[in-house]
């Protein structure tokens, strides 16, 4: 019930269909991730959410309500493209940010002070902005967007910039936020940090959602084709079985390969094969899972 | 009509500004600027309302008489600060040369009958002032030449030495008298006021430009309008930054009224009664009545008016600026988009010399009364005039739903191209932001 729900929402601008029928859950305690090339109306779509663009199609509601200037107190927003007022200090742009969500400077100020110290950004709490690195900066923009203890957090690219370590911070303070039970956007491109990340995964390109669901049924829908294979010895029948096109090498190392299947070919057969070679030690033989990157690539690239 | 929010952006606008050094310089020495720039303007335009030459520097002239009979005349006037030499035609226009004289005057015998005029030779072409100067002379011992020729007495003669000047009396609305009138204290006064009404007006709506403009480079503008809906926050922009200028407006209109009631005791400390054959116990006000010094009264209703009109033309463009600031991703991109802003002030400021001498006329009345030029011109009017009352009222009338108007189209162009980025304000993507805003 308490959740984000957009029903076949669609934004145009002139000619270019930004958004088109666009479906999708949001579920508090979990984490979504909104996938997509660059221009694929990722920022259109949560522009929609924030109540910053309105659809010209489709609703889309927080918590059973349509979204408008109320629900923009329950959503927290770090956009992609974001800044600070250069000349403010951060302790003065934090409360005017927080008051703008409706937060009393009472309220405010302590939890302000909570999260400078959470991030590490005490020094730094009474400069301004423009002296800060943009790292600090960026988490500067990553407490305005939870600051007002929103249900809905939307991440835009939240981790560009970082280093390790405060990537780790950041990751630790969203795994915590998720535990809270708040509902949480996570948008990017960048696949690894999705697939560490996320529980459900939307894919959008071209206005279009190609794919949605739980990170695992996903990949479930995706055929194990990829085979890793690890041995001490010659298996010279490989390169005959790539001749005949029966497999693909994708990497090949000292150790082994990792081959693509074709699609008439069934691994047991080469599993069979390998074990019969004399003079062949098998250490492994692993049918992997696809990666998101992969499904991601092969998607988009279907289409 | 306010939301809660834009109080908030309101508040913010207002008390960033307020507490900044800048803000508290411009207030405590902008008057002092003003009034060094003022005063050269304002000489310049009474000076040019009484129309009399002036003399800038002193020049030396060679006069080449051909007449034989106007020299001793000419020579014999008043001639400011220039020196006026006799030579032949040949040696002065050597001398021009040389630069041994500045200039020379030509004047031909057939000046006498009329059927030729004096000529000045000069090398920098010879300014306003001095061919004034000079002209008046030769008119005057020509007209001298002439009489004498025709034995006129001195009693006629001096009939032509009459100046008639015309007194102007303001009469209350009972019909009396007013006040001894201060002609030029007031148009002084309507000057000041006009010209601290355009500047602010500029210096406001330039600030709402670069503060939108500061939100959209600086890409902040998303995090605020993912809380606030763009018209909170232009109209909280527009009005905070208003209050900055009606504090700082204040502050200087309690300035001028000090100065105004401090201006005549503090001219009476430097002025010797004795000149004015006064005893040394005179009061000041003795003593300025003596000098001939009379403040210009000014009344609270003209403040008012002038609050009001700030306000009016304020919000009038208040908005159209910053709609310009979210077109724009830098200030020199602004200008073109800013022309057609300040064509109507500048106009307003340009013809503020025109409405002091004519405050009736046709022009004063149509530029008081179109929302875009009213406010410089009305408030000026108001100083030196009475403004009948349905002038008043219907420049104010336009003033007020023009800014409406204004505030509602900015809203839509400002909601619509708030996060449109590197695309150039062309006049089409305009249109298409008002349609779609």
């Amino acid at each position: 019930m308490d959740s984000l729900v957009l029903q076949g929402v669609t934004k145009r601008f002139g000619k270019v269909t930004a958004a088109q029928d666009v479906s999708f859950e949001a579920k508090p305690g979990r984490i979504l991730g909104l996938l997509g090339p660059n221009g694929a109306g990722k920022t259109t779509t949560i522009r929609m959410i924030a109540n910053i663009l309105t659809p010209d199609i489709g609703r889309i509601t927080l918590n059973g309500h349509v979204v408008g200037p109320w629900s923009q107190e329950q959503m927290g927003y770090l956009p992609e493209e974001r800044g600070l007022y250069k000349k403010v200090k951060i302790n003065d742009q934090l409360r005017y940010l927080a008051a703008l969500k409706g937060v009393h400077a009472r309220e405010s100020v302590p939890r302000i002070a909570y999260w400078v110290k959470r991030l590490g950004l005490q020094q730094w709490s009474a400069r301004k902005a423009q002296e800060l690195s943009k790292g600090m900066q960026q988490k500067v923009q990553f407490i305005a967007a939870v600051l007002s203890n929103p249900r809905l957090i939307t991440l835009d690219e939240p981790f560009s910039g970082l280093d390790p370590v405060n990537s780790e911070l950041l990751r630790e303070i969203v795994a915590e936020l998720k535990a809270n039970g708040r509902i949480i956007l996570f948008a990017s491109h960048r696949m690894e940090q999705v697939e560490q990340l996320c529980d459900d995964i939307c894919l959008i390109a071209d206005g279009k959602l190609l794919l949605k669901g739980t990170l695992r049924d996903i990949k479930r829908r995706f055929k194990r084709d990829r085979l890793a294979l690890e041995f001490d010895g010659e298996a010279p029948f490989l390169n005959a079985m790539e001749e005949k096109g029966d497999l693909h090498f994708l990497e090949r190392n000292e150790d082994g390969c990792i081959v693509r299947l074709a699609e008439h070919f069934h691994s047991r057969s080469l599993l069979e094969r390998l074990l019969a070679t004399p003079d062949l030690e098998l250490y492994r033989f692993e049918l992997l899972q696809p990666s998101l990157n992969e499904i991601f690539i092969r998607t988009v690239e279907s289409q | 009509m306010m939301s809660r929010k834009s109080l908030v952006v309101m508040q913010n606008e207002f008390m960033r500004r307020v507490t900044s050094k800048t803000f508290i310089l411009t207030t405590l020495l902008g008057p002092a600027l003003l009034i060094g720039f003022f005063a050269i303007i304002i000489m310049i335009s009474i000076s040019a309302v009484e129309d009399s030459p002036q003399e800038i520097s002193s020049l030396r002239i060679a006069m080449v008489d051909e007449t034989g009979v106007l020299n001793a005349r000419i020579l014999d006037q008043d001639t400011g600060d220039h020196v006026l030499v006799t030579a032949d035609l040949s040696s002065a226009h050597e001398g021009v040369l040389d630069g041994l004289f500045d200039a020379y005057v030509h004047i031909p015998p057939e000046v006498i009958s009329g059927t030729s005029q004096p000529l000045l030779y000069s090398l920098e072409g010879g300014g306003l002032g001095v061919r004034g100067t000079l002209g008046n002379i030769i008119d005057r011992a020509l007209g001298d030449h002439l009489l004498a020729d025709r034995n006129v007495s001195a009693d006629v003669r001096s009939i032509f030495d009459r100046v008639v000047r015309l007194e102007s009396i303001r009469l209350t609305d009972e019909g009396e008298e007013a006040e001894a009138p201060a002609r030029e204290g007031y148009a002084i006064i309507g000057m000041v006021l006009g010209m601290v009404m355009y500047m602010t007006m500029l210096i406001y709506g330039t600030l709402i430009l670069y503060g939108a403009m500061e939100e959209r480079t600086t890409r902040v503008v998303e995090i605020i309008v993912s809380s606030v809906r763009p018209f909170d926050l232009l109209m909280g922009k527009v009005l905070g930054i208003g209050l900055i200028g009606f504090v700082q407006m204040a502050v200087w209109v309690l300035m001028f009224l000090g100065a105004m009631i401090f201006a005549g005791p503090i001219i009476g400390m430097f002025v010797d009664p004795a000149i004015y054959d006064l005893p040394a116990a005179a009061t000041n006000q003795e003593i300025l009545a003596a000098a001939n010094i009379s403040m210009p009264h000014i009344s609270v209703g003209l403040f008012i008016w002038f609050i009001l009109y700030f306000i009016g033309g304020y919000l009038l463009y208040g908005g159209l600026f910053a709609t310009v600031g979210t077109l724009v991703d830098s200030p020199q991109e602004s200008q073109t988009l800013l022309l057609p802003l300040l064509m109507p002030m500048i106009i307003s400021i340009v013809f503020m010399s025109v409405v002091v001498v004519n405050p009736d006329g046709g022009l004063a009345l149509g530029l008081s009364l179109i929302p875009f030029t009213s406010p410089v011109p009305m408030i000026v009017r108001l100083a030196v005039t009475d403004v009948p009352l349905w002038q008043l009222l219907l420049s104010y009338g336009l003033l007020v739903l023009s800014f409406m108007g204004s505030i509602w189209v900015s809203a839509r162009i400002y909601r619509a191209s708030i996060l449109m980025y590197g695309k150039k304000p062309s006049l089409r993507v305009i249109a298409g932001y008002l349609r779609h805003g």
